[in-house]
Formats: structure tokens, C-alpha cells, sequence
């Protein structure tokens, strides 16, 4: 389930980055930090971005970073930061990044019910213009449940 | 039908996609299974309708599927008017 993926802890507000590398670092430091993944597992989810475009800017205003489980995956897992100020990304429609979520899988089954309610909370209205308006972890988290819990 | 939603390595925004579609196909009322498939499985896959990121459906071009680029994953409405394209 996606909130036992992402605690409170594992959400930060108003992080600061100047462009989508820096994105892509900070909000994999927070997995880092818990020891769920190794260092390259960033290193490979930004490389994954440079191979393959920025096809994970997937919704409007929202990144979504991750790379493969044998990447360097140590426990499954999600983080997501909120950003000071809007990052590009070169999206054809999908810029400014607002908010950038990261996750690693053990494997390819771990994460999928946890993906499905991210999901949810990216379909409902304008939840990334909400979320990035919030200033806690603590509001975040809240109204995340509230999204998953009213569906 | 078959839907194959494909993403770069097939445990990311092809999990996204596949939650779409299937909701709209729910909605309509179509009966059709959607699978996950990371670029390079999808090639060698046969399947009916493949929905990807425009960067992934390039790769795509030329695949016996019809291959449906979608730029935001979390609007219904655009997974709809594309897919009901094909489906009818």
C-alpha cells in the first residue's frame, strides 16, 4: 500500500534544486538515507531519464523517478519531495515539475499496489497543484490518505 | 482485446497506464485485458492496442499493434479519445 511505502518521514516540502538532476538527487537521497536503496541507485534512475526522455514527468506538474530492482534496491520503497520553486524538465506538455516522487522494488510485483494508488491521488483534480501548495510533510501525508481513503 | 501498456523497463508509468486504460475500458464497457511489458519485450509481443509515453511509442513505430502515444497518464480523457480511436 502506497502510505506504508511512503511515510511522513520519507516526504519533504519545499526542497530546494536548481534543475531535474538535482531533483532526481534529492529525492533519491531520502531512500538513500533510509537504506533502502545504494548509492547508484540514483545515479541510474537519472541515467534512465537521459536514455529515455523525460517521459517521467508522466502528469502534469509530476515526476515520477525509479530505475530497475537490480539496479541497487535494497528494500522497497517511496519518497517524495515538493519543490521550492517549479523545475523544467523539457516535457513537451507535462512542465513545470512541482512535485517529484522516487521509489525503488525489489521486485516487479512489491510496488504495484502501492503504484495503483499513486495512481488515484494523480487522477484526482488538481492534487499536484494541492500537494505542492501544502508546507508540511505532515499536511502532505494527510491529505494523500484522505485521497486514498475517499476512493 | 489486448492492451499492452509499455514503459521502459515495465514496473513504472507502464503500471500507471495499465490502471488508465483499464478504468476506461471498465467505463465503456469493453472487454479487454491490459498487460505491462518493458520497450524492448513489447517489440516481440502481439497485442491489439499498445499505450506508451511519446518517447517510448517512437520507438515503437512499425509494430503490427496500433501504437497510441499518451502525454498525460492521469487524464482519463485523453486515454479515452485515443483508445476509442481504434476501438469501436
Amino acid at each position: 500500500m502506497l502510505l506504508d511505502l511512503l511515510p511522513e518521514e520519507r516526504i519533504a516540502t519545499k526542497v530546494k534544486a536548481e534543475n531535474w538532476r538535482e531533483v532526481g538527487r534529492k529525492v533519491g537521497e531520502i531512500l538513500l538515507r533510509d537504506n533502502l536503496v545504494e548509492d547508484r541507485y540514483i545515479d541510474a534512475m537519472i541515467k534512465s531519464l537521459e536514455d529515455n526522455g523525460p517521459y517521467i514527468v508522466m502528469a502534469k506538474g509530476v515526476a515520477i523517478f525509479h530505475a530497475r530492482p537490480e539496479d541497487g534496491v535494497k528494500k522497497t520503497g517511496m519518497s517524495l519531495i515538493t519543490l521550492d520553486a517549479p523545475v523544467e524538465f523539457g516535457h513537451e506538455s507535462n512542465d513545470p515539475v512541482k512535485v517529484a516522487f522516487a521509489f525503488g522494488s525489489i521486485n516487479n510485483e512489491q510496488h504495484v499496489e502501492a503504484m495503483s494508488q499513486l495512481m488515484t491521488v494523480l487522477m484526482e483534480d488538481e492534487s499536484i497543484d494541492k500537494i505542492y501548495a501544502k508546507d508540511t510533510s505532515s499536511e502532505v501525508f494527510d491529505y494523500i490518505s484522505q485521497i486514498i481513503s475517499n476512493n | 482485446m489486448r492492451i499492452l501498456a509499455v514503459c521502459g523497463m515495465g514496473l513504472g508509468s507502464s503500471l500507471m497506464l495499465r490502471m488508465g486504460v483499464e478504468k476506461v475500458l471498465k467505463a465503456e464497457g469493453i472487454e479487454g485485458t491490459v498487460e505491462v511489458s518493458d520497450v524492448s519485450s513489447a517489440k516481440g509481443e502481439k497485442a491489439d492496442i499498445i499505450v506508451a509515453a511519446p518517447e517510448i511509442a517512437e520507438q515503437l513505430e512499425g509494430h503490427s499493434a496500433k501504437v497510441v502515444a499518451i502525454k498525460n497518464m492521469a487524464d482519463k480523457n485523453e486515454i479515452k479519445e485515443k483508445i476509442m480511436e481504434y476501438i469501436s
